[in-house]
Order: C-alpha cells, then structure tokens, then sequence
C-alpha cells in the first residue's frame, strides 16, 4: 500500500524545485555548468584521440605521435583484430565472465549487506569485521592458485575467475549504507503486517533498493568486464580468455631479455589503440542504457515514504 | 540471517581459505617443499625488507601518494557530484554522467601510452605538453627523468580515472536525500550554492566517511596497476613513485620468492588493520552515525 | 503494487538460483583442464609470448601426429612475456602437472634447481633413447650449459652456435648517407648523426638493456667490443650488478673481478651513450618504452638503426612492415667488427633459452619424448612453420616461404634445434652471411669463464638488493639518462650499502674455484 503512494506522490513532490530552477539562472548553476564541462572534455578528449588513433596508419602514429584527425586514414588494426574468431570469442567468454559474475556478486552482496544493515544485536557488527577483513588481509597468490586449481580443481574453469571477486567489501559498505536508511516506519509497518524477515527483505527492502542494486551492479560489472588477472591465473586455454587478457597480451606479446623476432606484420601502436577501443567499446555503449535504469532507480530512491 | 550465508561461505573458502598461506611469511620458502612444508626462517623474510635502506623511503612514498589520491579523488567526487547535482535536463545529465564515467573504463596501460603521448612523443622527444609549452616559448621538460612532479602528475592520473567514479557514488547519495530538507533552505530564500555547501555537503559526511576509512585500510597498499603500468622499471621516478607494491614486485622477479612478497603483504596488512582500528574509534566517538564497523 | 515486488524478488531468487546452480556446475564439471577426451593423455606445456595466429588449425595437425607417434597429445599454455616469469614460477611452486616449460638465468632457474623443481637429465640423455634430439643439440652445447651442481637440466634451444648483439640498419639509408657500406662502428656514428641532421630521425632505437653498454663482447653503444670482442662480464644475474674479471685470469687462476666502473671502456661506453641522449642519436624513452614499441618505431621508419641478435629472424621480423610504411626500404644486418668475418669473438655458449622438463610433471620421460620428437625435421617444421602446401612452401634447400598467418611459435622455447632451422626466404644477403658464419663454432673463441654459473644462495639479501640498486641508478646510465659522474656516484654508493663487499668477494671465491677446477 505504501509503495502505490510513493509511485504517485514523488511526481508532484519532485518537480516544484527544478522548475523554479529553470526560471533564474544561478552563478552556482553556471558554474556547475563549465567544471563539468570542462572536466567532461578532459574525460572526453583522451578517449577521442584513441578513436582517431586506432583509424590511423601505423607510420602516422609511430612518428608524429598522436592527433585529433584519423589522417591517413586507415583500418588495418582492426581487419588485422577481426581475422579469425579470436576476438568474437573472448567476447564470448568477458559476456559470460560479466553477466554470471555480476548476478552472484549482486545477490550475495546483497544479503550479507542487509544482515549487517539489520544491526542484529552479536551477528551484526561480527559480520561487518567479518567482511572487512579481507580487504586488509589475503593469503597471497601462492594460496589462492593452489586452492583454486587443486583443492577446487576449477581451472580453466570462468568460474574461476569469477568466484573470488564476488564479494567486494568496499561495495558491501556502500550497499550496507544505503539499506541503513530505508525507513524504519516501513519495516515497522510490514512487521505490523505480520511479515517474516524474509519477506521483507524481499516484498519492502529489496524493491525499495534498486538504486543500490543498480550501482553495485554497474561496479561489479566493470570489475568483471575488466578482469584479467584471475583469468591469465587460471586459464590456459586460449579459447577461453577473457577480452582484456587478449588486450594484455596483445600489448606485452615482443618483450623479453633474448628478444625474439615475430614475422607478423601487425601494426602495434595503432592495433593497441584498436584493441583499446574493442574492450571499451561494448561497455561504454551499454551504459547509457544501465544508467537510465540507475538514473531512474535513483529517483524512486530518494522518494522517502 | 540466511541471506547472509551464500557471502559468509564464499568469504570463507575465497578470501579466509588462503589465509592459511600467509605462514609462507615465517618459512624459507622453497619451491619443492611447498607452501606448508618450507623449514622455518622466523623474521628472516621482514629483514630484506626493512635493511633495504630503501624500506623508509617508500613507505614514506606509499603513504605520501595514498593520501594525495584519496583526498583528491574524494575532493572531486563530491565537487563533480554538487555539480552535475545542478544540471538539469534528464539527457544532458546523463549525457554529463556518461562522459566523466568513462575513464573508469580505461585500463591502466591504456592510461600509460596517454601519458607517454602528452608528456614525450614518440622516440621520447617532445609530447603535446612540450609541444603546447613550445609555442608560448617556455622549454621542454624531459618528464620522465624529473622524479619532482611525478606525485603531482599521478594524482591527476587518479583523480582523471576516478572522479567520475566517486561523483558516482556522492550522487547516489545526493539523490537518496529527502527534498524535504531543502524546503527550509528555499524557504529562507538561500542560493543554490548556498544549499550545496551547507545543506547538501555536510549531508555528504556519511558517504566519505565510510570511503574514508575504507581507503585508511589500505593506505598502506600502493596503487599497483596503475604505478607500474605508468612507471614500470624507470629508477629515476623511483625516488618519488616507488611504492611497496612496486618494490615488492620486482623482488619478486629478481628474487623468485614468495616468502619475502607475503612478509610484506602481511606488514601492509597489519598496519592497514591498526590504522583501520583507530579510525574506527574515532569515528565512534565524533560521528557515531556513520560507522560501519 | 504487487506485480511490481512479486517481479523483484523473482528476479533476485532468479539471480540466487542462477549464482548456486552456477556454483554447482562448476564444482562438477572441473577436471577437463587435463581432459582425455580421445582415450589417449593430454601433456601441459608452458609457453611464453602471445598463441600465434591459427595456432589451433596447426595444433589439431600437431596432435594427430603426436598420437600416432607416439600416444599422447600437448595443449601448451601460452603465457604472455611480462608475466612469463611470475607465472612460470608460480606453477612450479604450485607442484603444477605439466611437462615443460622455458627458462633460464635471466628467469628463475637457479630457484627452480635449488627448489629441485627441475628433471635433471643426464641419466635421459645417456639412455640412448632420445636420439633424434642428441643429434640434433652438439653434446658441447649441453655441457657448456652444465649447472653448477654437475647436472644437466635443459636442453639450449638455439639456432645457431652465439648469438651476438649487432644492428640491424636500413639499407636504403646506408646508400643515401654512408656511401653503401658500413666497416666500423665509426662510420656507423657518423651515419647516425648523418642521418639524424638530414632526416630527422634518431640514429639508433631501442628500449633499455645494459649490453647495449656494457657489451658482452659485443654492445651496440660499446665500441671497443667492435675492436676486440674479448670482454665478457661475470655477474650473479643479467639484471644486476656486472663484474669485470682480470684479463689474465686464466692463466694466473685469480679472477680478481671488479665492478664494472673500474674497467674504463665501460665507463666511455657510458659516457658514449650519455652524448647519444643529449645530441639525439638514441631515443630518449629507453627508460619507459617496451620492445614492441621501440621496433615498431623502426618498423615505421623512425630510426636508422634498431638492436638485433644472430638468430636469423632481423628481416623477417622488419621488412614486410617496413616495406609498408617506407617504399623501396631494405634492410642490412651489421656487424662493424674491425677484422670483419675474421673476428673471434669470446663466447661462453651459454643459452639464452633453455627448454627444462618439470620434475614434478607426471611423466618425465613423456617430456623427453616430446622433445626428442620435435627433434625431428618433419614434426620441428610442422610446428615452427605450420602444415607445408597452406603455412610454408619450402624454398631451396634450407628456406622456407610464409603462406598463410601462422607465425610465431615460440620455438625458442620447445623447438630451435641448429641443424632443422630454415632460413626465411627473403632473409637479407647480409644477415644470411652473418647468420652462416655465426652457426659456426670455430668462428668463435672459448672464454675462460664459459662455463661458470655462479651460485648466489649464500648471497640472496644482497644480492637482492644490488639488484634493487640497480635497477634505480643503473637503468638511468644505460639509458644515458642522467649526468655519468652524478650517476656512477649514486650507483657506487647504493651498490655499497647493499654490501657489493660480500657480493664481489663471494663471486671471486667461487669464479677462483671455477677456474682451478678447469
């Protein structure tokens, strides 16, 4: 019932203040205005240059260095990328990597961080320590390796390389914070209502918190978008690889103290660039779309009931 | 309770299970005897590091540059947050949103070839800085010999990464708070920037507080992948760059033993969890509200 | 109102269910990492640097001759070069199954071999059963690569008989501004300050590597390596501080090293280097810059000469980018020696490369099997070059011609034998004759310190240490990055609180011992 008249009500509550800023125009506002702007270009302007340098010739790029114009004009890094399933693959795999992790990690975050939020007298706090401590103190990667791939025999499995980094403390926190300040009056109410814990958490809460959800998703996403260190850990097929450790690869492949010569003909700045722009590119174009969600799931947030 | 199960359990196997490894600090590791078969070395491992002569040096660095990089990323988080907080129009907000996201994406190696690009050109001649600098007559700087700047220059790298980042997380909770609170302050007919500063930044303090001492804990941890992926094994930034992650790493190449990587990683750690502890009691007596331990 | 929440928590119990049912199919379906799908075992190999192109297409041809030769089938693991090290290390640590695996001084063999993580494989080699591979690698080769335990524990994968530092230089370049040829190193000067003033670009790229300076024998900025090709330094490891033995060592059976700095050549070598930077002759990010970058710099047409080694692989691994970027370029591989082909540089054979076999893989002999195949010219060529008719045709006697992408294999970790190379076919007449030459044991001069591997476990803190010294105020000098005098001084101070003492007298002692034993 309570939700029916927050569904309604923010419409006419919001909007009073955002009019009457639409009517006079503030220093602050103006101000506001130029710094994101202008940190807006700063953001923007590197990642340009990427663009433009991907879509320039090898010889351009090696010797003048960077511009804003792709001149001359050239496709050979992502012809030469494209060639083969390799990249379609590994797509594959950071898809899979991202969507499975980001679902764990959302749901087990989740529920930690509603139990430590309840401030449940001898669980609550314990369990805060509890998961905080790994965020001071690991085992180290000898550990991790040897439990991975011989306790839990998960090599080359992208399980691996999902299931420890489900649970971030640092996001935990955040979404412990947000559920902290869901209105007791609610709870009360649906207590009142006879509801069980579990079905508060899931009927009131959880419908109350996807802003939360929302941002610890999109951070879990990027986390697992951008993972590759789990996976050069732990697969060895390259079939398998996540897009960022084909991007690792790609980019340290010629290094070594008796360095060897490669009979490729492959364009490494301008395909660094590429490879840049193909790794970015699906995530930048997606999250418009998350943020409307989280844009939206913001403001049913901030209506308070 | 339940619901906190699935976490408890993988918590446990995944973080707390190789824990156990951390007995590689006291052990002469070797690679045949393995991780709980080495002989012991008692404080043998801590000695490499703290008679180094370079021990003071970059622990002195590791906290110089955690601080600047969270002080400043929090600073222009909220900046970014009060600000784009002012833009209206649903797209053009977003729109804003998106684009200061965008260095998030970015991998740290793909931020070094920036770099290299605006602070020397190829052959490690010139640059767009020294180019810029050119033309108003001032010299060129050869960057990458100059240790001075390289704490200041990191810090922007940080703050370019994660600013938008941050602002992220200060909107959410901008917009987590109620309109109500800003009745009175339209009421008293107080300016936009008025409210932002009294009304919506001291309602920020929950928010960076808890990033604060999430960020405390781990002051002693340099910002590897970035530093590394930046300075790599160039010694004349080390003066001011090298932190113990980087320091660490390349003991391990030389040196190929982990006994000495996990004395360090436990240093770190025990020191994070002293700093986490006093902070925690600092927060209890001064601002009880946001504590989250 | 309730469609809304009935719609959230089906979606979060999707989310849960889909995370556990998750968790369960991973802890069932584990164990095909080391899958024997076809009846027949599958052996891990370690491999370093990027999977080549096509590399599945080759490796399924690979396999099925394996099987039918001889029952088992490889699945390498290819482990890109910055982490090489780490992660080799750590699977060995691991007690990981796999056969073998590349390594040498500059990686951590010495930790392998104290760790006894590596097959020593004497007893294999002497069984007679391996003969396509003792044919293949000369018996002097194993020795001169004898650990200082006694034992043999890798076989060199080499392609010919020393690899020496040279340059690699357009031709083009060397007909507009040296006249057509370069003799000595310093008519390779003038063209570089030639070439600088009237093309604009440096004279010589590279990233940064202490034997462009401190040669051994031979250096790139080293021009006394160029007269007399006879110094070779002794160090516990290539990264760290290098030490210059007595010239009379051999006969007076004291070594007597010293630091580096006390040998001048070095020092103008340094000094050489210093004045590369500052009138831009070398490049100035030597410090920073990667080695695919600094070739790519070249392959562009950016430098006049880049860094190369005897192994065959300079034009292939230029010319057809080069070609791209720069019409009617051609390369030239250098060796500016003063006596030419005459020159008989030292050389201690060490390997840079060494294939070991992992002790605690499930089958040693597997291994040995495996490289003994690979010994073979028709299985080497498969995996070097690819299937022949759609990878390579063969061209003459000894060349081959690239047809399709795949390119490469790492066969300096598996399959460099010196007999079984093909020579690529559009190699430079240059580099031909030099490669020719360098496949040539006679040409080169045994140096009295050949087969000394010295052992630093008595030495590992300061050793460490110096390591640390140097790369902070060694890397800069090589780079000629900072002022030599401001620079040495450091050095020497860093290098002496690390305790260069011990270090110098540990390595005497046993580099003494070393020679009395010869």
């Amino acid at each position: 019932m309570t939700a029916t008249v927050e569904r309604t009500a923010p419409v006419t509550r919001v909007r009073p203040p955002s009019r009457r800023k639409s009517r006079r125009l503030e220093p602050f506002t103006i101000a506001s205005y130029a710094g994101v702007i202008c940190f807006g270009l700063v953001c923007a302007i590197p990642f340009w240059m990427v663009v433009a340098g991907s879509l320039t010739a090898e010889s351009a790029l090696s010797q003048r260095g960077y511009s804003f114009w792709p001149t001359p004009f050239s496709l050979d890094a992502y012809t030469t990328l494209f060639q083969g399933t390799r990249v379609w693959l590994s797509y594959g795999a950071t898809i899979f990597i991202t969507g499975i992790g980001t679902a764990i990690a959302v749901a087990a975050t989740s529920g930690i961080a509603w139990v430590i939020a309840r401030g449940l007298p001898r669980v609550s706090r314990p369990l805060a320590v509890f998961a905080y401590i790994p965020m001071l103190f690991n085992g180290g990667l000898v550990p991790m390796y040897i439990l991975i791939t011989q306790v839990l025999q998960l090599q080359n499995s992208w399980f691996a390389v999902i299931l420890p980094l489900v649970i971030a403390p640092f996001l935990v926190f955040v979404q412990v914070s947000f559920f902290r300040a869901t209105p007791q009056e609610i709870l009360d109410a649906a207590r009142i209502d006879g509801a069980g814990e579990l079905r508060i958490f899931f009927q009131v809460v959880l419908p109350l918190s996807k802003p939360v959800i929302a941002v610890i998703a999109l951070f879990y996403a990027v986390t697992f978008w951008n993972e590759w260190f789990h996976a050069l850990l732990f697969l060895s097929q390259p079939e398998k690889f996540p897009l960022q450790l084909v991007l690792q690869n790609l980019i340290s492949s010629v290094t070594n103290a008796a360095e060897l010569g490669t009979t490729s003909a492959a364009p490494v700045y301008q395909m660094r660039l590429a490879m840049t722009v193909i790794t970015i590119g699906p995530i930048l174009l997606a999250y418009p779309f998350a943020q409307r969600y989280f844009v939206k799931g913001l403001t049913l947030g901030a209506t308070k009931g | 309770m339940i619901l906190a199960a699935p976490a408890v359990i993988l918590l446990l196997v995944f973080a707390y299970g190789p824990m156990a490894g951390l007995v590689v600090a006291f052990q002469d590791f070797n690679v045949a005897d393995g991780v709980f078969a080495s002989p012991w070395a008692g404080l043998e491992n801590f000695r490499f590091f703290f008679t180094s002569g370079d021990a003071t040096r970059i622990m002195r660095n590791t906290l110089l540059l955690n601080v600047l990089f969270l002080s400043a990323t929090l600073a222009v988080g909220v900046m970014l947050a009060l600000m784009l907080n002012e833009i209206r129009g649903k797209v053009t907000k977003r729109f804003f949103q998106s684009v200061i996201f965008v260095p998030y994406f970015v991998s740290p190696i793909v931020v070094s070839i920036f770099l290299q690009a605006f602070l020397a050109g190829p052959g490690g001649r010139g640059g767009l800085i020294n180019d810029a600098a050119g033309l108003f007559g001032i010299p060129s700087v050869t960057w990458y010999t100059e240790p001075g700047p390289w704490p200041w220059i990191l810090t922007l790298v940080k703050v370019w990464q994660l600013g938008g980042y941050m602002s992220v997380i200060f909107l959410a909770a901008i917009t987590a708070i109620p309109e109500e609170v800003y009745e009175a302050g339209e009421i008293d007919g107080a300016s936009r920037a008025q409210m932002a500063w009294r009304i919506t930044t001291p309602l920020l303090k929950p928010t960076a507080a808890i990033l604060l001492v999430l960020g405390v804990g781990r002051i002693f941890y340099g910002d590897f992948a970035t530093i590394y992926a930046i300075v790599g094994d160039n010694g004349t930034l080390f003066p001011t760059t090298d932190v113990i992650d980087t320091y660490v790493f390349r003991a391990l190449r030389t040196r190929g033993d982990f006994g000495v990587t996990a004395a360090i990683g436990l240093v770190q750690s025990v020191v994070g969890f002293v700093l986490v502890v006093i902070a925690t009691m600092v927060q209890r007596r001064y601002a009880k509200e946001t504590s989250i331990l | 109102m309730s469609a809304h929440h009935t719609f959230s928590r089906r979606s979060f119990l999707a989310g849960t269910g889909a995370a556990m049912t998750a968790v369960g199919i991973a802890a069932c379906g584990n164990g095909s990492g080391n899958g024997n799908g076809s009846g027949s075992s599958t052996y891990s190999l370690l491999l370093p640097g990027d999977t080549p192109t096509d590399w599945t297409r080759v490796r399924d041809a690979v396999n099925e001759k394996l099987r039918a030769d001889l029952g088992f089938e490889i699945e390498p693991q290819f482990i890109n070069w910055s982490n090489f090290a780490n992660q080799s290390l750590l699977k060995f640590t691991a007690g990981e199954d796999f056969q073998t695996s590349l390594s040498a001084r500059w990686l951590n063999i010495a930790q392998l071999i104290e760790g006894g993580s590596l097959q020593p494989m004497d007893d294999l080699l002497a069984s007679g059963d391996y003969g396509n591979l003792t044919a293949a690698v000369d018996e002097s080769a194993f020795d001169a690569n004898r650990w200082s335990d006694g034992n043999v524990y890798g076989v060199p994968a080499v392609n010919s008989a020393a690899r020496i530092h040279c340059y690699v230089a357009r031709g083009d370049l060397i007909d507009r501004y040296a006249g057509g040829e370069i003799t000595s190193f310093d008519q390779l000067e003038q063209f570089w300050y030639d070439v600088h003033a009237g093309e604009g670009i440096v004279g010589y790229v590279k990233n940064n590597s202490v034997f462009d300076v401190l040669g051994a024998p031979t250096g790139t900025m080293f021009a006394e390596g160029w007269e007399s090709p006879s110094m070779i330094p002794l160090y516990f490891s290539s990264d760290s501080l290098l030490f210059v033995p007595s010239r009379d060592a051999a006969s007076s059976g004291v070594t007597d090293a010293v630091p580096f700095w006390e040998y001048q050549p070095y020092v103008d070598a340094l000094r050489r280097a210093r004045r590369y930077y500052e009138d831009g002759i070398i490049n100035a990010d030597r410090l920073n810059v990667d080695s695919a970058t600094a070739g790519a710099l070249f392959k562009s047409g950016g430098a006049a000469t880049t860094w190369a080694i005897t192994d065959g692989a300079n034009t292939s691994a230029h010319l057809s980018q080069l070609e791209a970027a720069v019409p009617g370029a051609s390369l030239v591989t250098l060796l500016p020696f003063a006596d030419g082909m005459d020159a008989r540089p030292n050389q201690t054979f060490q390997a840079d490369n060494l294939v070991v076999v992992n002790a605690a893989a499930a089958d040693a002999e597997a291994a040995m099997a495996l490289l003994d195949w690979v010994s073979i010219q028709e299985n080497h060529d498969l995996l070097q070059y690819g299937i022949e008719g759609t990878d390579w045709t063969p061209v003459g006697e000894d060349a081959y011609e690239p047809t399709s992408d795949y390119a490469n294999f790492p066969g300096y970790a598996l399959s460099w034998r010196i007999p079984l190379e093909r020579r690529y076919s559009r190699m430079s007449e240059s580099e031909q004759a030099w490669f020719e030459w360098s496949k040539d044991y006679n040409n080169f001069t045994q140096d009295p310190f050949a087969g000394f591997i010295p052992d630093l476990s008595a030495i590992e803190t300061e050793h460490a240490q110096i390591t640390a010294a140097i790369g902070e105020y060694g890397n800069p000098l090589w780079a000629g990055a900072v002022d030599v005098d401001e620079g040495l001084d450091n050095l020497k101070h860093a290098v002496e609180q690390a305790g260069l003492a011990t270090v110098q007298e540990e390595l005497n002692r046993q580099a003494d011992a070393y020679l009395a034993g010869q």
